[in-house]
């Protein structure tokens, strides 16, 4: 146990810790848990390496595997740290063909990044989403939280200029 | 909040339907921001805000503020309802904040339909 | 006191704030100063007086005129203007909205007339967070009804009766699910709703959970009466932040109501519920996969039977419907089986919620009855398709389903006709397409989504899948073989039959069903490298390019524009296009409909631009081409695709005479598009430059008349048709043959082959002219017409949109004063005295969809009427005239009367040595078409001509190097094309001068620089 916790402060602070330690305990009675506590504790810890699912997989009382194989399946899920701000370009159908792959292959062109990955100076992660239902305002452009619709290529880079 | 029956269900059927009806004197008018994912990602926020803040700043207090889901044309939102008492509903499209205000002051407290923004009157048909 | 002369009022208002007015007041104050009249005028910020939108705005006193969304920059034009030289700045004045425009009714607007509203019924009228506007709606009616006054037997009867089929995809009756899991023992059972809405394009349940989220929680309670469950799941999405937020609220309301929770309304009746949020894996949608992941497990499904009535969540019976199902069931239960069920067609009940998005111009959500034909759906209520493109297809059903093509437009859209056409309903994402839409790449597209998103769990859809997209990527490149689509078919035959869900088993729907409306294209990829919507960008350099029949290379002329460099230009021009000044003139630049530019703001001018190469710069000299092959080919008519093929062969060394029935060469372009559109000597220098190659062309001589087609066949080893199509078709209706009634092409021919007695009236067409078609040719006569002082009115059968003619040329002959009818066809026409005298017409409605989708014209009966005329020109279509081929010559002819083509060749005809190409094969096209026949043709006679010597193909000489600088523009503003200056008034009208003047050298450069060069490899 001391060494899983030295492992994890090394990237998390015992305040974060001591977070993930609350979400395992309200959950661990429930079958059925893994994936809920995997999401709070992604909101809390933006990422989960390996030393996060181990505690996770122990406090569950669940084999590590389980917990790996949970998060490597599902696409909400990441193990990488990410950038101060989240890109996500929707290629939904809807916005493919109103020209959402021109403002991918823009994107990255000017972040140097490809899909999934993060900028070196982690100012942006840059991810494609299937279709975030926003349809009618195709193409779009997500970035964090803020919804930019009717994008065009040559809008972009003012958009970004107000993530810094 | 007590446990509901069956006749609570009517009584606030009727309260409710007291409450929206609107009338001279009370509640005047009637503003509905629609706000579902895209219309909010159109800019509803931003209209509503607008609109909240000129209804402080003019004091009046016979109008009625809520939001509701999408209306289903996406794409002429920001989309919003004026019902004025005795009037047909009036929905406007594409808003945007300085519309708002315009609609507001216009129309809303003015009586002027603001006829160049305006999608449609009254309401959809249900089955 | 201090007098001024004026008093300026800015407005300080919020708005005016918002929209820039400080800076304006800045601007205002600072011109003042500038100009030394700020003592006189006296600027006052003021309140606002609400014409927020408008800001900033400006009113001047004492004269109180009031200015609208002034910009800093209007600022010293204002002050000039208006307070120097005391005149009104009309560009900035405000005006007041016509108050007369009526304000339609919501049941006037297509988009919501024809839609009918039952799972949608509170969309926009109530708050979704007010459990209260909900009940005021009837809300919670149905549950009620569901728990005091019916058995499970008689809620399960009653969805049965109703019709109600799952409304995620698969259409199984809901009522028959229920049943089941009810007849399933056990004391735990689960109602699930899955609202993991992951298909591309579809927001159908994140719009009913957002809007009217207690409809939802209100049919799943009837649902668990009806089975006998006690706990429920609702599945939603992580990526529905809000849909979840206002579930999140509408459960706690419920809850403290008690109409959730222990002992329902008192009833005894306990049922709880919870959201699950998914993690992001479209396979969870699948129901087997979707219980896996509740049980927090990946989200892989399971083999079926057990099926998840018997053994679905912790192995307990389950029921899972979707959103919109849910949200059906309380209306049904509240107003009964027969009402939902009079609703759609005999066997799809109710209503279908559809996500409309895509290529059309009302995006959003829709609910229409069932049996709503697809027509309905993207032309009425979807309003058609923006700027003018033509529909395609629609893709029903996301990545599982297929797509619906134009020629079924008319289908009434329910389960049975959906899955009869090659699609699924699916959860009702409708993604319009239009011919921008590359019926291949959509394939891989939906490939690569299923491909991504497969779970792995069983070989056919881990590896099937793969495979395919592998293929189809290959396709897309450029790289794919014969046999790839039979490869295709074959996998997706073991794919749908192998795979253990509905993710694997449908994942192939998309390709089959591009393959089966869409051969062809595939086909053109793999053959020919050719994408005709110009999206497999693998396949060429630049989108115009690859889309020009001859391949012009447009970026390179374009950019040699902007450098100035226009001989080099003009030598491009020639490369691929004898006809350069010709095409800057008449063509119908399709290059244009795919210029990526327009999809910033317009397509660049490339036709004009074309065009101010060839007024501007000299021709290149042709140099005389040695005859140095021993084969004589024949060429029969001098148009453009005879001209062209004489030309190229001309060019590679054969003697190549060209037969003319006419006196002069140049078929339509000379004898039918009228010398205001294109100056006679403009066609005779592009001509002259193929005589000096060393073709001749002999006048005058008809062959069949002058010449025998015997004679020709043993005097040229070859022979090539090219007469085109010039006989009018004929209307068909009675007083046709009247004096007086004439056909396009022949007024058109008669009219240039004798112009002069056309023009000093020695030959009259009369006072009032109908001229009956919408091609460019009704265009052409009633422009010569309308210039010989006749009054002229079009009548067209169809709408304007429908117009196969130029848009440009439609409005320059409306701005001229051609008056068109719509939706009007002739009946007859009267005459008197052998002489046309009037016509009867007939007004049209629209009514259902032709295989073109368009609408077709449906006479409206008792609607007719007379119009006194003194000719008719009737312009409905050509067909060649081909009179002077023998039968014994084995060119077959077809029931177009055009010429049949050997099976496999693009020019030869069913003799060996005689080869056929332009109209005369195709019918009416356009001038670039039948230069790309000649071009095709030239290459084809020739290369059947050294396969016969046992000759090496045919080697281009090589040709001057020109060297086009790359020049891209870093930022690019918005700007729209370049207007063409036209001539104007009574000199445009009265004469056959040019109407179309030509760039000047700053415009053309202006137009230029708009080219954002997407043939460039960076």
């Amino acid at each position: 146990m001391k060494e899983e916790r030295d492992e994890l402060l090394k990237e998390f602070t015992p305040e974060q810790v001591a977070k993930l330690d609350e979400i395992i305990e309200r959950y661990k009675s429930k079958p059925g848990s893994l994936i809920p506590v995997l999401e709070e504790a992604q909101m809390v810890l933006e990422y989960l390496p390996v030393s996060v699912q181990k505690r996770i997989a122990n406090g569950l009382n669940l084999p590590f595997s389980r917990v790996f194989g949970v998060v490597t399946f599902y696409s909400f899920f990441t193990m990488t740290p990410r950038g101060r701000h989240t890109i996500r370009v929707c290629l939904g159908t809807a916005c493919y063909v109103r020209g959402g792959k021109a403002i991918a292959e823009m994107l990255e062109k000017t972040l140097g990044v490809k899909e999934g990955q993060t900028t070196v100076d982690r100012r942006f992660t840059y991810e494609t989403v299937r279709c975030l239902g926003a349809c009618g305002l195709g193409p779009v452009v997500v970035i964090d939280n803020d919804v930019h619709g009717r994008m065009k290529p040559a809008k972009l880079k003012e958009t970004l200029n107000n993530y810094q | 909040m007590a446990k509901l029956t069956i006749e609570d269900l009517k009584k606030i059927k009727e309260r409710v339907m007291a409450e929206t009806s609107l009338r001279e004197g009370q509640k005047r008018v009637k503003v509905t921001v629609h706000m579902g994912t895209c219309g909010i990602a159109s800019g509803a926020k931003e209209v509503l805000d607008a609109l909240m803040r000129e209804i402080e700043e003019s004091g009046a207090t016979d109008i009625m503020v809520t939001t509701s889901g999408c209306m289903g044309l996406c794409s002429r939102e920001p989309l919003v309802t004026v019902e004025i008492a005795g009037q047909e509903p009036i929905k406007y499209e594409y808003m945007n904040p300085n519309k708002m205000r315009q609609v507001f002051k216009r129309h809303i407290l003015a009586g002027e339909i603001q006829t160049p923004f305006v999608l449609a009157r009254g309401a959809e048909k249900t089955k | 006191m201090k007098v001024f002369r004026s008093h300026i009022l800015i407005c300080g208002g919020t708005g005016c704030h918002a929209s820039g007015s400080l800076e304006v007041k800045k601007a205002l104050l600072a011109e003042l100063d500038k100009r030394k009249i700020a003592e006189e005028i006296k600027v006052v910020e003021t309140g606002c007086n609400g014409f927020c939108a408008m800001g900033p705005i400006m009113v001047v006193y004492p004269e109180g005129i009031m200015y609208t969304l002034v910009k800093p920059s209007d600022i010293p034009e204002l002050v000039e203007e208006h307070l120097v030289k005391g005149r009104v700045l009309e560009r900035l004045l405000y005006r007041e909205p016509s108050t007369e425009k009526t304000i339609p009714t919501m049941q006037e607007i297509p988009f919501f007339a024809h839609q009918e509203l039952v799972v949608l019924r509170n969309r926009g009228l109530i708050d979704p967070e007010k459990i209260d506007e909900y009940i005021a709606r009837d809300g919670y009616q149905g549950m009620a009804k569901a728990l005091t006054e019916m058995t499970p037997e008689q809620i399960i009867n009653e969805i049965m009766a109703s019709g109600l089929r799952g409304r995620g995809g698969a259409g199984f009756p809901t009522g028959l699910k229920w049943k089941f899991a009810a007849s399933s023992p056990g004391d735990v059972k689960y109602v699930i709703c899955n609202a993991d809405e992951g298909d591309p394009g579809a927001f159908m349940d994140r719009s009913v959970l957002e809007a009217d989220p207690h409809a939802v929680l209100e049919g799943m309670v009837i649902a668990a009466k009806a089975i006998g469950s006690h706990q429920g799941y609702i599945y939603c999405r992580a990526e529905y932040p809000l849909a979840i937020h206002r579930l999140t609220v509408a459960i706690a309301q419920a809850k403290e109501y008690g109409l959730l929770g222990k002992d329902i309304l008192g009833t005894g009746f306990d049922f709880d519920l919870e959201i699950y949020q998914g993690a992001g894996a479209f396979v969870c949608g699948e129901e087997t996969a979707l219980m896996t992941s509740i049980e927090g497990k990946r989200g892989m499904p399971r083999p079926r039977p057990p099926f998840p009535a018997v053994a679905g969540l912790w192995q307990k019976p389950s029921i899972l419907n979707n959103v919109e199902t849910f949200a059906n069931v309380p209306q049904i239960i509240l107003r009964g089986a027969d009402w939902f069920a009079s609703i759609g067609t005999e066997r799809s009940k109710g209503t279908k919620v559809f996500a409309l998005t895509g290529d059309v111009n009302n995006v959003g959500l829709v609910e229409v009855p069932m049996g709503t034909t697809l027509g309905t759906i993207v032309y009425d209520i979807g309003g058609g398709i923006p700027k003018g493109k033509k529909f395609k297809a629609a893709q029903l059903g996301g990545p599982s389903g297929g797509c619906i093509p134009i020629q079924h437009l008319n289908v009434p859209i329910d389960y049975e006709n959906v899955t009869e056409l090659g699609a699924i309903m699916g959860s009702g994402g409708l993604i319009v397409m239009n011919e921008d839409t590359c019926a291949v790449d959509m394939a891989r597209f939906f490939m690569e989504f299923c491909q991504d998103e497969s779970c792995g769990k069983c070989t056919p859809c881990r590896e099937g899948t793969k495979r395919m997209l592998e293929i189809l990527n290959n396709i897309t490149q450029g790289k794919g073989k014969e046999g790839d689509i039979e490869l295709l078919e074959e996998l997706a035959k073991i794919i749908k039959d192998a795979s253990l869900c509905g993710l694997g088993q449908t994942a192939p729907n998309p390709v089959l069903s591009t393959i089966r409306y869409f051969r062809e294209e595939y086909e053109e990829h793999i053959r020919d490298h050719k994408c005709r919507a110009a999206v497999c960008s693998a396949l060429f350099k630049s989108p115009c390019q690859h889309t020009c029949p001859i391949g012009m290379d447009i970026p390179s002329y374009i950019t040699l524009i902007r450098v100035g460099r226009l001989e080099d230009a003009y030598k491009v021009l020639l490369k691929t296009n004898p006809f350069p000044s010709v095409c800057g003139r008449v063509c119908d630049h399709k290059c244009q409909s795919k210029c990526r530019r327009g999809k910033l703001d317009e397509a660049i001018a490339i036709k004009y631009l074309k065009r101010y190469i060839t007024d501007n710069a000299p021709r290149p000299p042709v140099a005389p081409v040695p005859v140095t092959r021993k084969e004589k080919i024949a060429v029969i008519g001098a148009g453009p695709a005879g001209l062209t093929a004489a030309y190229d062969l001309s060019r590679r060394g054969y003697k190549v005479t060209v037969y003319e029935e006419l006196p002069e060469p140049g078929g339509m372009l000379r004898w039918a598009i009228p010398a205001y559109r294109l100056p006679r000597e403009v066609l005779a220098r592009e001509i002259d430059a193929i005589r000096a190659t060393g073709v001749e062309i002999r006048c005058n001589t008809k062959v069949g008349k002058d010449v025998s087609f015997e004679k020709l066949s043993t005097d040229y080893d070859y022979i090539y048709i090219a007469t085109g199509a010039h006989k009018s078709q004929r209307m068909n209706i009675e007083g046709e043959d009247l004096n007086g009634v004439y056909g396009s092409v022949e007024f058109l021919r008669d009219f240039n082959l004798n112009e002069e007695a056309w023009v000093k009236g020695k030959k009259q067409l009369g006072k009032k002219v109908v001229v009956i078609g919408g091609g460019n040719s009704a265009i052409d006569s009633a422009r010569v017409a309308l210039r010989l002082g006749a009054e002229v009115t079009i009548l067209y059968r169809r709408e304007r949109q429908d117009m196969p003619a130029a848009p440009e040329e439609i409005k320059a002959a409306e701005e001229e004063g051609v008056k068109i009818e719509f939706l009007v066809a002739p009946v007859k026409i009267i005459g008197q005295d052998g002489k046309v005298s009037a016509i009867v017409c007939q007004k049209m409605s629209l009514g259902d969809f032709d295989s073109s989708g368009r609408r077709r014209p449906v006479p409206i009966k008792g609607s007719e009427y007379t119009l006194p005329v003194d000719a008719v020109i009737s312009a409905i279509s050509q067909t060649p005239d081909l009179s002077f081929i023998p039968k014994e010559s084995g060119v077959s002819i077809n029931r177009w009367e055009c010429v049949d083509l050997a099976p496999g060749s693009r020019s030869r005809t069913h003799n060996a040595r005689i080869y056929a190409g332009g109209d005369v094969v195709t019918g009416p096209d356009t001038v670039i078409a039948a230069i790309a026949a000649g071009h095709q043709a030239a290459k084809d006679i020739d290369e059947a001509i050294r396969l016969a010597n046992g000759e090496p193909p045919y080697e281009e000489p090589p040709e001057e190097k020109i060297e086009v600088p790359l020049i891209i523009d870093e930022e690019t503003v918005e700007s729209p094309q370049a207007a063409m200056p036209e001539l104007h008034g009574a000199e445009r009208i009265l004469s056959f001068a040019e109407v179309e003047l030509g760039f000047t050298k700053d415009e053309a450069y202006r137009e230029a620089c708009r080219c954002l060069r997407c043939d460039a490899e960076i």
